[in-house]
This record gives structure tokens, C-alpha cells and sequence, in this order.
């Protein structure tokens, strides 16, 4: 895989951008593991909470362990995701459109996992 | 259950393994959750542990995001699928997969043979060590028989999504093999490729109910902090008698796994 000199510092920018996601979603998992410890929660009781995104906010305002957990969870799951839209802009800008192209394709097959996991019965 | 992630990691991490050949087992013989909730909650750990280690593997030009970004292009839609596919299917029939993919594991650490190019880079920078920070840029990387890479790379897609794991076991095989690629940057480009591969799947599982937050929380952080421990650790100890003993409770898994399959 050949590289262009006007990409060079991608696999650095990339590489901070992940290690970023990784201690911010670490961080989010870790302040709702210790409320959940703090209000008696077991993960064993069996009740999982459902996934309602516009609930998020409430749940971390009120410190509500399961909000943090959420945005935790997603903030790990997005960390590539953003890693992929880095790159897309880094490959723009270095004049890589092969590249590029596979960027913008993998931001499509997202795309739809996402449409098609919120068209799904739960 | 953050000591039972801990203790995934750090194993994942000193034997080269990702966490979710260990989590889902862990979660499902060990704290009864049914097992495509535990696949759930190890895509979730795999990303995070992914993210911590490509951040270290790009920083030390260890791995090729070119070539990994074109084939994660195909683990994703193969993820894609064996997302959609894995809500179909019978948890015996994911469970027998699942032992499947146990034994093969287990066959592939005991052939394997200690070689220097094949350790795994450590999850974050050991202190002192003289590859710490970024390195010198390694000459490109020509890959061959691309078209046979692509279609490991979609099988290894769908092997992820339907057990939770990284599908390493695929995707370096191909890379080394297949595509001519040095083990080490098949190794690290491949631990690169988890996080979108898991990515695409974890989406669907977050939406269908397959994920829940009060399990993958502490599980997640629990396999975080251990393969961040076994990364420190890995080059004081000798994982050989270690690697013996994983083997054996590969197999065992392997067996209990099978009983639920034909339950």
C-alpha cells in the first residue's frame, strides 16, 4: 500500500483520535460502574434497561448509572466511526480517491446497519 | 463480573487472543446470560480494546490503515449480515458455532511456534521501552491475490458478528498467507479492522435489545484495565506453561459450549 507524502501524519492524527475514544468511553463505562455500585445495582438482576436514546440526557443529568453506561457504549461504538470519517476528510485533502472512495463506501455499509437495526422489531 | 472481564483481557492480551473468545464464554457458562447477549456485550469490549491498541500499533506504524480500511470495507458487510443473521438463528446453533470456533482456537495456539515477528505489540507503550513513540516509517507493503483477501475478509465480517469475537483467527491467517502481508502488521492491521467489523454489528445488536448497558459497563471496563495490565506485563512473564493450560480450558469450554448446543 503505497503512501503520499501529503498524508503522512494520518496514522498519528488517527491513532490520537482513537486513543481519545477509548479513554473518553473507559471513562463514561467507569463513573457508571461506581454509581452503579453506589445505588446497590447488580448486573446480574436481570433487568436490562431498554435502549432510548432521547432518555440519555435525563438519566446522566438525574446521575442515573445507566445513562453514563449508555453514552459509554456509544462513545465506544463510534470511536471507528469517526475514525473512518477522519480519514475520509485526510484522504479528501491528500488527493487519495481511491482511498477516499473506500472511506465514503464503509460510511455507507454503517449506514445501513443503522437503518436497518432501527427498522428492526426489538 | 469486572473481575471476570479483567481476567479476559489480561489472558486476550498476554496470549495474542482478542477478549471475546474468553467474554462470551465467561458471561454465558459463568453468569447464565443468554448467549447472544453475551455476544452482545463482547463486540462492544472488542471495539474498546481494539480503539486502545490500533491507537498504539498506528502511532508505531505497526499497522497499514490503507490496507486494513480496504478490508474492513468487506468485514463490515459481512458484520452487516451476520448481524442481521445471528437474530435468526437458534442459540443451540450459535452455541455449536461457538464450541467450533473454541476448538479451532485451541488447535491454532498449539501449532503455533514462539516466533519474535509474532508477539503481539502491547496494548499501550511499555515505560522505557525503546519502540515507545512513534517509529520509523516501514517500506509499503505490496499485498497479493486481493480478491481472495476480500472474501476472508467477508467471512471473517460474519464470524464476528455471529460470535462476538474479532476474527482475528481469520484475518491474519488470510493476510499472512493469502495476501504475503508480515505477521506482525497482519497481526496489528487486523486488531485495526475489530473496531469497524464489531462496529456494524454492535449497532444492530444496541438496537435490537442485545446489549445490556449494566453487564457490557462493568464488563467493558473490567477487560479495558486487564488487557492494559497484560500489556505491561507481557514481556516479564513466559506465556508457553500459560498457553498449555489456555489450550485445555479452550477445550473444556469447547465441551461444555457443544452441551448447550445439543441440550
Amino acid at each position: 500500500m503505497s503512501r503520499r507524502p501529503g498524508v503522512q501524519d494520518l496514522d498519528l492524527a488517527i491513532a490520537r483520535l482513537l486513543a481519545l475514544g477509548t479513554y473518553l468511553s473507559v471513562g463514561l463505562l467507569a463513573v457508571g460502574v461506581v454509581l452503579m455500585a453506589a445505588s446497590g445495582i447488580s448486573p446480574l438482576d436481570g433487568n436490562a434497561p431498554a435502549f432510548e436514546l432521547g432518555r440519555i440526557p435525563a438519566d446522566v443529568v438525574a446521575l442515573r448509572p445507566v445513562g453514563f453506561l449508555w453514552l459509554g457504549l456509544i462513545a465506544a461504538i463510534a470511536t471507528p466511526l469517526v475514525r473512518v470519517m477522519a480519514s475520509l476528510v485526510g484522504y479528501v485533502r491528500g488527493g487519495e480517491r481511491r482511498m477516499a472512495f473506500i472511506a465514503a463506501a464503509i460510511i455507507v455499509v454503517i449506514s445501513i446497519a443503522v437503518v436497518l437495526a432501527t427498522r428492526g422489531e426489538r | 463480573m469486572i473481575a471476570g472481564g479483567f481476567a479476559a483481557g489480561i489472558f486476550g492480551s498476554l496470549l495474542g487472543l482478542g477478549g471475546g473468545i474468553l467474554i462470551v464464554p465467561l458471561l454465558t457458562l459463568g453468569f447464565g446470560l443468554p448467549l447472544r447477549e453475551a455476544v452482545g456485550v463482547s463486540l462492544v469490549s472488542v471495539i474498546i480494546t481494539s480503539s486502545a491498541s490500533a491507537s498504539v500499533y498506528l502511532e508505531r506504524h505497526v499497522a497499514d490503515l490503507r490496507l486494513g480500511m480496504t478490508l474492513e470495507l468487506f468485514t463490515a458487510m459481512g458484520a452487516l449480515v451476520g448481524g442481521l443473521v445471528a437474530f435468526l438463528i437458534s442459540e443451540q446453533v450459535l452455541a455449536g458455532l461457538f464450541a467450533g470456533l473454541l476448538v479451532t482456537t485451541a488447535m491454532t495456539m498449539a501449532r503455533r511456534r514462539e516466533a519474535p515477528s509474532a508477539a503481539p505489540t502491547p496494548l499501550v507503550p511499555v515505560e522505557g521501552a525503546p519502540t515507545a513513540g512513534p517509529a520509523p516509517r516501514p517500506a509499503p507493503v505490496v499485498v497479493h491475490r486481493l480478491g481472495l483477501g476480500i472474501v476472508g475478509a467477508l467471512f471473517a465480517g460474519l464470524v464476528s458478528a455471529l460470535l462476538g469475537v474479532g476474527g482475528g483467527i481469520v484475518k491474519v491467517p488470510v493476510m499472512h498467507v493469502v495476501m504475503g502481508v508480515p505477521l506482525r502488521m497482519a497481526t496489528a492491521t487486523s486488531n485495526l479492522m475489530i473496531g469497524i467489523t464489531a462496529s456494524a454489528s454492535a449497532i444492530i445488536y444496541l438496537n435490537r435489545g442485545g446489549i445490556d448497558p449494566l453487564v457490557a459497563g462493568p464488563t467493558g471496563l473490567g477487560v479495558f484495565l486487564g488487557a492494559t495490565l497484560g500489556s505491561r506485563t507481557i514481556h516479564r512473564i513466559d506465556v508457553r506453561y500459560l498457553r498449555v493450560l489456555f489450550i485445555v480450558v479452550l477445550l473444556f469450554t469447547a465441551w461444555q459450549m457443544a452441551g448447550r448446543a445439543f441440550r
